[in-house]
């Protein structure tokens, strides 16, 4: 069965997870690299954050003392998952500009 | 300077209480602590904080929940006080406006709005059980045996009101949550 669609939130939080980092981190992220259209929400990213640990796409890091944040990263199987996002955002993108004469 | 101010809030007017709390912010009190009857404020500048008050499943202490306000505190929320109720819990917690200057936003689409909706619908449906059966078993107190009591007919009255409010209330959530389903459709 092909991989359901990705929401934009999860898509944007695995995309961010390159790299180890915090909540609040993924926020700002997630802000910088949609020049501010997406702005996540705390209870929004909790909900999925759990959900991607549970499927595993992501791996809760061990707490840092310091800091006292959890941090997360993504996993082999989350880049497989963002990789065919990726492929199914292409051909989205692709077909409408062949569709509408973009370029 | 502590402010006290004692003010009836029902389980369904959680936006009325959280817009109130938030007027209060503005005009320099800051919510310090609540009770299930009494809100304590402090006298600070005026919109210095942005309240938001939550509802959650499970009382505050349950493991789940010291996670998610662990989590918010992470994110600059951080909780001032909470009630627990039967089943549930009421949790204030509030942020630096300067850092959420729209407010405290804690669902950012469709899906989750829809989740908060369904846990606080759940809780809702429990209350109208518990005040419907309240109202019936007073009636019948009232008037079901061999003489009249008044005090049981009061009561009986006061849970039905209870009961038509908190239904009124459930069917604002199912109507709003029906409305974001349709827009699902078409959106994330």
């Amino acid at each position: 069965m092909p991989q359901l669609a990705l929401t934009e939130a999860v898509f944007y939080i695995l995309l961010s997870l390159q790299k180890p980092l915090h909540g609040y981190g993924i926020i700002q992220n997630v802000g910088e690299l949609s020049n501010g259209r997406v702005k996540l929400a705390a209870g929004t990213l909790y909900g999925a954050l759990n959900s991607l640990v549970e499927k595993g796409w992501i791996d809760a890091l061990p707490e840092n003392p310091e800091s006292r944040k959890k941090e997360y990263v993504i996993t082999k199987n989350g880049q497989a998952v963002l990789k065919e996002e990726l492929d199914r955002l292409s051909e989205l993108v692709d077909n409408g500009k062949r569709i509408l004469g973009g370029n | 300077m502590r402010r006290v101010i004692h003010k009836i809030f029902w389980v369904w007017q959680l936006e009325k209480e959280q817009a109130w709390i938030n007027e209060m912010a503005s005009h320099g009190y800051s919510l310090e602590h609540a009770g299930r009857l009494t809100f304590e404020f402090e006298e600070t500048e005026a919109d210095l904080y942005t309240y938001k008050t939550l509802f959650l499943k499970g009382w505050a202490d349950s493991e789940e929940n010291r996670k998610y306000m662990k989590f918010l505190e992470e994110m600059g929320i951080k909780v001032v006080c909470f009630i627990n109720y039967p089943g549930a819990c009421w949790v204030y917690t509030r942020a630096l406006k300067a850092d959420y200057p729209d407010g405290i936003d804690l669902f950012s689409d469709i899906d989750s709005k829809i989740n908060g909706m369904k846990a606080m619908s759940g809780y809702m449906i429990f209350v109208m059980a518990m005040t419907l059966f309240a109202a019936l078993l007073n009636l019948w107190c009232a008037i079901g045996r061999d003489y009249f009591s008044p005090i049981n007919f009061i009561c009986s009255i006061s849970m039905f009101v209870l009961f038509t409010l908190a239904t009124i209330a459930t069917v604002r959530i199912f109507v709003n949550m029906g409305k974001l389903k349709k827009e699902r459709t078409i959106h994330e």
